[in-house]
């Protein structure tokens, strides 16, 4: 066996992140790529946005547009610039949507806060991490859960499935699972003991929900062969950290964000490079979108002693 | 396309579920059926509902898959053909259900059935039946917590059934609204239903 240094605990996270905030600073102007953030980060594509958003309480694309309107605040403060080319040079393309933008943040226009004295060029944020010149960000404040959560680890086996990839928004996912059961189900794969889970590929709040990729899975034996639009896939087995999931399945981003994002940092864990997994527990047919229950599994490096 | 079939809310007068016993009218109702004997949450009992879903799963696939109407699969229900209150658990007879449409006919539950043990699903299933049930006029209440505290809720239906003269009749009946793999004791919701005669 193989003894590596454990990179784990919150600190390990907070300098990961910390590479992609400065990162971030020295790019403003140019369009975010998030393998390029993960590849900084030195964390799985499949896991940053979530990681980032638990962390530091805001999206990327968030930050982002927080840092150029903070900057546009202080060139609004510090120079004479036309408000429309600070509009441009904040990636805004008119006046007006500069303007929108601007006044949600700051509570005034750019013009009354042009001339306001004693107003703060820095939007309240929790992270604590403001736009700054000269100076590269060197610490942020940890978003702290509100809530306790309630992880489980458990060792899971190997699967195997039959899936059907789904290509698209999430929320048309349905019409997938719906073409993917009569096809299994007429031929007698779905017995008793099936279980039903989602293989969620990206990130929808990285890549365009166009592109998002999704596999529909059932749980089938040896015997199964890929056909036609179902293919095979063995999900690894393994150390996964689960949290259960209450609700509709719209809100399932917020827990995979509290898992990656607030707990994972503070687990002493890892994450393996592969997507997270969900394991539908009722079925959406028959229950109330409140009350269906998902646990969501998200693999981990095993613990190295 | 034709919408969705959801029997339990075409016939919604038979699923209300008052808190305290109420008198519901009920028509015949078809539905998948496997019988057995022992305590509920045995081995047996488990590989049965197993057994009624997978079965309940792959007729309606098949159906949809030939053009036919969709339908949801509606919760398990059970019928318990014995004294319950004075025998024992190990002795109970039970037979659980599924409703189902009326279109879904005996060849289509042969061919299920059939489909399932070529993929080497649990032998179980050979033992599925449909039947179709009348059960006419009944007691019926929602029981709120876990079925060994349900004692509560029968003589409450009893009492009342005795108020409007009326005897019971027939199996004592339930209608799993909760999953109990999911939801903990004292939330778990259940139909309770008694057949009743003047």
């Amino acid at each position: 066996m193989t003894l590596r240094t454990k990179p784990t605990t919150l600190r390990f996270y907070k300098e990961c992140l910390l590479r992609v905030l400065v990162h971030i600073q020295q790019h403003l102007d140019e369009p975010i790529e998030l393998q390029t953030l993960a590849r900084t980060a030195c964390l799985s594509p499949h896991h940053f946005h979530h990681v980032f958003t638990g962390m530091l309480g805001e999206s990327v694309a968030g930050h982002v547009r927080r840092l150029r309107l903070e900057r546009a605040a202080m060139r609004l403060k510090l120079s004479t610039t036309p408000v429309v080319q600070i509009a441009f040079g904040a990636g805004y393309e008119t006046h007006e949507s500069f303007t929108r933008a601007f006044r949600s943040a700051f509570g005034i226009s750019p013009i009354q806060f042009r001339k306001q004295k004693g107003v703060s060029v820095r939007v309240e944020t929790p992270s604590a991490v403001h736009y700054s010149p000269k100076e590269r960000p060197t610490k942020f404040r940890v978003v702290k859960s509100e809530k306790s959560m309630n992880v489980t680890i458990k060792q899971i086996k190997p699967l195997r499935v039959a899936f059907m990839r789904h290509v698209g928004h999430y929320n048309k996912v349905g019409k997938t699972w719906d073409h993917f059961l009569v096809s299994l189900g007429k031929d007698g794969f779905i017995g008793g003991s099936v279980q039903f889970i989602g293989i969620t590929h990206d990130d929808p709040g990285v890549t365009p929900q166009t592109k998002l990729r999704y596999d529909a899975c059932v749980t089938v034996d040896e015997k199964f062969r890929a056909s036609g639009e179902i293919g095979v896939q063995k999900i690894a087995g393994g150390d996964y950290a689960v949290l259960t999931h209450f609700g509709p399945y719209e809100s399932l981003g917020r827990s995979y964000t509290e898992l990656l994002g607030q707990w994972l940092p503070r687990s002493r864990r890892c994450l393996r490079p592969v997507p997270c997994f969900e394991l539908y527990l009722n079925s959406p047919e028959s229950t109330d979108p409140e009350d269906l229950v998902t646990d969501i599994h998200a693999p981990l490096e095993p613990l190295t002693i | 396309m034709s919408t969705k079939l959801d029997l339990y809310k075409t016939h919604k007068a038979e699923y209300v579920t008052p808190r305290q016993p109420a008198l519901v009218h009920t028509k015949q109702a078809r539905y998948l059926v496997i019988e057995g004997k022992g305590a509920p949450g045995n081995a047996e009992f488990q590989a049965c509902i197993g057994a009624l879903y997978g079965v309940a799963f792959t007729v309606k696939m098949r159906h949809k898959a030939g053009g036919g109407r969709d339908y949801t699969i509606c919760k398990l229900e059970a019928r318990y053909d014995c004294d319950l209150e004075n025998t024992p658990k190990a002795n109970w007879r039970w037979k659980l259900m599924i409703r189902t449409p009326e279109f879904i006919e005996e060849k289509d539950l042969r061919e299920a059935v059939e489909t399932l043990l070529k993929r080497g699903k649990s032998p179980e299933v050979k033992a599925m039946a449909l039947e179709s049930i009348n059960e006419g006029d009944c007691v019926q209440m929602l029981h709120v917590g876990p079925y060994e505290e349900e004692r509560e809720s029968t003589e409450a239906m009893r009492r009342f059934a005795e108020t409007k003269g009326l005897r019971l009749v027939g199996p004592h009946h339930e209608i799993y609204l909760s999953d109990p793999r999911r939801v903990p004791p004292e939330r778990l919701r259940t139909i309770l239903r008694q057949p009743v005669r003047a």
